[in-house]
């Protein structure tokens, strides 16, 4: 009768502690899950506040970093940082052990549910582990997790709307971006660029100066960086024509045997100069005074003529004897030539510009843009370049080789003299004035006498004299007069 | 598998009779709650106290008053140079049997008792206080070849006298281990001292009752050692064992006290006696499971003795109880 009374009231007991311990089981798991999702949410604001402190930190060094836009900087570090963050910071074993051990603190229950969560899984549970289970079941039924561990919010998280907002600012005030405005356009269209400014100046020069080749050439030129700033097409593609261009100018430029101008070994500035003069010439032939009946030119007209110091030469070097005509057909001539030595000049300097385009394209030291801009104005020579001087110009005849001077023809049993080269470095020397040889040059005495007292002042103001004897030599050069040493 | 009543039953009875035993101690006795604690909890670990404390603080009192209280048997021994192993142990005595022939009869010495006071045990010889500590050990003494059982249980409460230290005999540190708990006695205070004089100046105070007999302490012992024990909490008190070697791994969180004074730390009998003096402390609470608090509370009186410290220790004042207070601070509860 007793043993039948107490089955039901022992099979109830038994349910109620399979279903005590299901519930402290849903409520530690409940926990465990929110701590999880706090964890989360913490890590996620540490790597967007450290994304941000990077960016922040990076911003000035972007030009020297990868080719990266600077507005995806942050996204590029959230992006390595949070692999490694959430790896590091994962849910171990401890955490739980921590977080029930800080539910444990904060509703006092000594360690019960800490105790209760490692007793749970076991299959055996002795008298008093059951009765830990029990306890920490009714001390933690109605468990809030969410209302007991609000989410606290760290410096990280407070910090990263700051953070953002500076970043933007920054980012908006252009902070590191590179001085043509960030516009880091590609290599090809930047090079085309450059050539179209190039081709502006040229056709430009070309235009004033009348030269029909270069204009011809500056046309084409444009064209061609038309094409790679529109059609963006690729490195090789451009070089290539580039390198075709090239090819084309040296053809242009290379005159044939009979075109060879008299002009060739002029500098730019006489080139220009003999042009202006011989449209000035041109002009004081066509005037009506310019030309007499009889087709001579008239002793003024020549006259005015050779106050012209360019043309002068060139009438010096064509000869005596020239009436209107000759004067005029040797004018066309002349100018002919001129213009087309200046067309081969040119198109030598833009065949130059697209060697260095070319080169620049290879990756080599492109010119900046304030070089391009003032194309005109060129850049004293420096390490690597050739200076444009009248020695590397064009000439008449095949150059010889530098650097080894010849030796002159020396005559056999005369006195000879070589003159030394002067190399890199400072000299020094003393000039001495001798006697002059019978019937060549000769040295006033005075001047003489004056260099003597001059040594001897200088060496009397060294100690290789002794004191005492200072005054006596002083006194004895002083003494010296013209004409003394002939007696 | 018990039912959770009936340990919920015991949980409670244990702590009733804890707290009547500290009712009906607190009659003749003034003050030493935290003591009268410490000692039951040795009781029902089966640990033997090294008490240290200057005279007259009522140390020999506090005994006598726990094993009638307690029904248990209790003999003092007054330790002194000449005492010898044998009026400890006991020995053979010559004697007539009915039949008139001389036969040798063992007469038990003090030992044979549940609970024994050793008192001022350093002044005894070393080889009258190994013949103690083996029975303490072994819980049995051998007399002419003839192992006798000691009582169970069996508890020795030694005392030490701080002060007095010209022709002792320390006990050795092998021999301190030994000892389950060490106990201070401190000074009475204002209100202490003026209840003292009323008590022992007054007619004297009633029997003490019997609170728990022998079978109660030893059914107590049974459920010390069933008292759970979460693997966090365990890792504590390891962990609190490990930070007082001085060569401890840093990530023990060895405090710097411990680096420059400790030379030797606890040995594992220190572990186990914080851990199973924690489980007693619970029970006696009446709770079911060992608690952070248990652990810290335990340290102490556990560990206190040993911890072997070096001279610029005793030098510049340093006891085990400062190193172990600063060990508690530095060692977190969850690492």
């Amino acid at each position: 009768m007793r043993i039948c009374a107490l089955r039901p009231r022992a099979e109830k007991a038994g349910r109620g502690l399979i279903s005590e311990a299901e519930t402290l089981a849903k409520s530690l798991s409940d926990l465990l899950a929110w701590e999880k999702v706090k964890r989360r949410r913490e890590i996620f604001s540490s790597v967007c506040c450290y994304s941000l402190l990077g960016a922040l930190v990076l911003l000035p060094f972007h030009v020297w970093l990868p080719n990266v836009s600077r507005g995806w900087t942050p996204l590029v570090i959230f992006l390595l940082l949070s692999p490694v963050l959430f790896f590091q910071q994962r849910w171990r074993k401890e955490d739980s052990a921590r977080a029930l051990a800080r539910l444990d603190r904060a509703l006092r229950l000594d360690e019960r549910a800490v105790t209760a969560w490692e007793i749970l899984p076991r299959e055996k549970q002795s008298g008093p582990e059951t009765f830990v289970v029990t306890q920490a079941a009714e001390r933690l039924r109605g468990l809030e997790p969410k209302t007991l561990f609000e989410r606290q919010l760290s410096w990280r998280d407070y910090s990263i709307l700051p953070l953002g907002a500076f970043w933007l600012a920054l980012f908006w005030l252009g902070v590191g971006s590179p001085v043509n405005g960030g516009n880091q356009m590609p290599r090809t269209v930047a090079l085309a660029h450059q050539l179209r400014e190039f081709s502006r100046d040229l056709q430009d020069t070309a235009q004033r100066e009348g030269l029909s080749e270069s204009l011809k050439m500056g046309r084409e030129l444009e064209k061609t960086a038309q094409k790679g700033i529109e059609q963006n097409s690729s490195d090789e593609k451009f070089k290539n024509e580039l390198a075709a261009l090239a090819n084309k100018l040296d053809a242009m430029r290379k005159p044939t045997a009979a075109q060879q101008p008299r002009a060739v070994g002029e500098s730019d500035q006489t080139l220009k100069d003999l042009k202006a003069e011989l449209q000035a010439a041109r002009e004081l032939l066509n005037a009506p005074e310019g030309a007499n009946r009889s087709g001579d030119l008239d002793q003024n007209m020549l006259q005015r003529l050779s106050l012209l110091p360019q043309l002068q030469k060139q009438f010096d070097q064509a000869g005596p004897a020239f009436n209107q005509d000759t004067v005029k057909s040797f004018l066309d001539k002349l100018d002919k030539e001129v213009t087309g030595e200046m067309d081969r000049r040119t198109l030598l300097e833009a065949q130059q510009f697209l060697d260095r385009l070319m080169k620049d394209g290879q990756g080599e030291k492109s010119d900046t843009d304030a070089q391009v801009a003032g194309r005109q104005q060129r850049d004293s020579p420096t390490d690597g370049d050739r200076a444009q001087t009248r020695s590397n110009l064009p000439g008449k005849e095949p150059g010889k080789k530098e650097g080894v001077q010849p030796l002159p023809d020396f005559p056999a049993g005369a006195p000879a003299h070589v003159k030394g080269m002067i190399g890199e470095g400072g000299s020094n020397g003393l000039v001495f004035k001798a006697k002059p040889s019978a019937g060549k040059t000769e040295i006033p005495q005075e001047e003489v006498l004056a260099n003597y007292r001059r040594q001897a002042e200088a060496e009397l103001n060294t100690e290789r004299v002794p004191a005492e004897l200072k005054e006596t030599i002083r006194n004895y050069f002083l003494s010296l007069r013209p004409g003394e040493g002939n007696r | 598998m018990q039912a959770a009543g009936t340990i919920e039953d015991r949980m409670q009875g244990a702590r009733r009779s804890f707290d009547t035993l500290k009712a009906e101690l607190a009659r003749v006795i003034v003050g030493h709650t935290e003591l009268i604690e410490q000692l039951f909890i040795a009781l029902i670990c089966g640990g033997h106290c090294l008490l240290e404390g200057v005279p007259g603080l009522g140390k020999t009192l506090i005994v006598r008053s726990l094993g009638e209280i307690l029904s248990l048997t209790f003999s003092r021994i007054q330790f002194t140079p000449d005492l010898m192993p044998a009026d400890i142990t006991g020995t053979n005595v010559l004697t007539d049997d009915p039949s008139g022939r001389k036969i040798f009869d063992f007469q038990r010495g003090p030992v044979f008792a549940h609970i024994v006071l050793a008192d001022e045990i350093n002044r005894a010889t070393p080889k009258t206080q190994s013949a103690l500590l083996e029975a303490m050990q072994e819980q049995s003494v051998t007399v002419g070849g003839k192992l006798h059982r000691l009582e169970n249980p069996f508890m020795v409460l030694a005392t030490q006298n701080p002060i007095e230290m010209e022709g002792t005999y320390p006990l050795p540190e092998a021999q301190v281990d030994r000892f389950f708990f060490k106990l201070l006695l401190h000074y009475p205070n204002r209100e202490e001292l003026a209840r003292i004089a009323d008590l022992t100046t007054a007619p004297p105070p009633a029997p003490l009752r019997e609170i728990l007999d022998t079978a109660g302490i030893l059914q107590m012992r049974e459920w010390v050692r069933e008292v759970p024990l979460a693997d966090l909490v365990k890792d504590y008190a390891v962990r609190l064992v490990l930070a007082t070697h001085a060569h401890s791994e840093p990530a023990n969180g060895g405090p710097a006290l411990v680096q420059k004074f400790v030379h030797y730390g606890s040995s594992p009998r220190g572990l186990q006696s914080v851990i199973l003096a924690a489980k007693a402390r619970a029970l006696l609470a009446g709770r079911p499971n060992v608690s952070f608090e248990d652990i810290r509370v335990m340290v102490a009186p556990s560990l206190r003795h040993r911890l072997i410290l070096n001279l610029e220790a005793d030098a510049e004042g340093i006891g085990a109880d400062k190193i172990l207070a600063e060990l508690l601070q530095q060692v977190p509860e969850v690492p």
